[in-house]
């Protein structure tokens, strides 16, 4: 599969536009799904998602091989969503670890989480985008914890303090959450 | 159990979706065979990657690739380093070509009489609809617009300002036609083209 795709890059570099149809088909939904759970915002995802293939499109040429094809995408992705960050000069948020045992009460509670897709939704949007872009891409591509420190360039000890935190700060959301609704 | 606890605690993510090696994930289930807030914990984790990965996303799908290899097609061979101009710059562009194209019909009028053989504007050119956009309208709120109606810029601006426009391929162009005329914030005047 790899292989195949370091292939398809080689021929967009050579201006072949069925590759880049394919390279698109095999990556622009778990792509697109990574955008959006740091915009929250479906045409803009779909904008950024449109430029992350334009830029292949243009700098196949430059891509070495050195790092897999889909480090390499996600990681133009990951830069692009920065830049719209940026420009919208957004402050996010929660960066602060609360200091109460509601880790263990909600790890002990259990909260049947397959119901709760709408409050596991509302606290990823209230992680700062370091921590939500690492648990997107932890948990929805599966990726290593090398494929994620080289998507966001930085090492992987951060990486792993980045998804510790946000670890702490989604467990502590969901039990606030679920107990609140509970006593609603 | 070499290494600390809290040094464990940092492999959880990668141990709940299967990417760590083998070694380090021995160690770590010997950990959670005897910390029990760890493995409450490593459950939780569980739940919310199976939660993540079997959430529904309506992506782009083939719009954005039809979107993507009309562009590829406007910008040409691949392998280059050009970079296309933003939206902003094109919006500029377009407003600038506007006002000259405006001053040099002026000029023409002005200074020759009417041509020979005169053939309407609109003749053999692209688009089901022609729109005049409000002078405050952001391009940002004329593209929404356009996407959310499934329409595309074809053609223009024309020396007055017009742009033709047509649904993308399966749209409903009565519907967005419709919702054009509603947007008055936006749309100034909309005509069905004649073509």
């Amino acid at each position: 599969m790899s292989e195949d795709h370091h292939f398809l890059v080689q021929q967009i570099a050579k201006g072949d536009k069925q590759a880049l149809a394919a390279l698109y088909r095999a990556y622009e939904r778990p792509c697109y799904k990574f955008i959006v759970s740091r915009l929250n915002d479906p045409h803009e995802a779909a904008d950024i998602l449109h430029e992350v293939f334009m830029d292949i499109w243009r700098v196949a040429a430059s891509f070495e091989g050195r790092s897999q094809v889909r480090t390499w995408i996600f990681g133009i992705a990951y830069r692009k969503v920065i830049d719209v960050h940026r420009k919208r000069g957004r402050v996010t948020v929660t960066d602060e670890v609360p200091e109460t045992g509601d880790v263990a009460e909600a790890a002990d509670a259990g909260y049947a989480a397959k119901q709760e897709a709408e409050h596991l939704a509302f606290c990823m949007g209230t992680l700062s985008d370091d921590h939500r872009s690492a648990v997107s891409l932890a948990f929805y591509e599966d990726m290593t914890c090398a494929e994620i420190a080289e998507i966001a360039g930085v090492p992987e000890g951060t990486i792993k303090s980045r998804l510790h935190h946000a670890k702490k700060l989604l467990l502590h959301c969901l039990s606030g959450r679920i107990k609140g609704r509970a006593v609603a | 159990m070499s290494r600390a606890r809290d040094l464990i605690e940092l492999d959880l993510p990668f141990h709940v979706n299967g990417t760590l090696d083998a070694e380090a994930r021995a160690e770590l289930d010997a950990w959670l065979e005897t910390d029990e807030l760890l493995h409450a914990e490593a459950a939780s984790l569980a739940i919310i990657r199976d939660e993540m990965q079997a959430e529904e996303v309506r992506s782009p799908g083939e719009f954005g690739l039809a979107r993507l290899m009309r562009d590829v097609g406007r910008e040409g061979a691949g392998g280059g380093a050009v970079q296309a101009p933003s939206r902003t710059w094109i919006w500029q562009a377009a407003a600038a070509v506007a006002v000259i194209g405006f001053l040099a019909q002026a000029v023409l009028m002005r200074d020759q009489a009417a041509p020979q053989g005169y053939e309407l504007a609109s003749a053999g050119v692209p688009g089901a609809l022609v729109v005049a956009f409000a002078p405050l309208a952001t391009e940002e709120s004329i593209r929404s617009l356009l996407v959310g109606q499934g329409l595309e810029i074809v053609a223009g601006p024309s020396a007055l300002g017009l742009y033709r426009l047509d649904v993308i391929e399966g749209g409903d162009l009565e519907a967005a036609s419709a919702a054009l005329r509603a947007a008055a914030d936006i749309v100034e005047s909309v005509e069905n083209a004649e073509n």
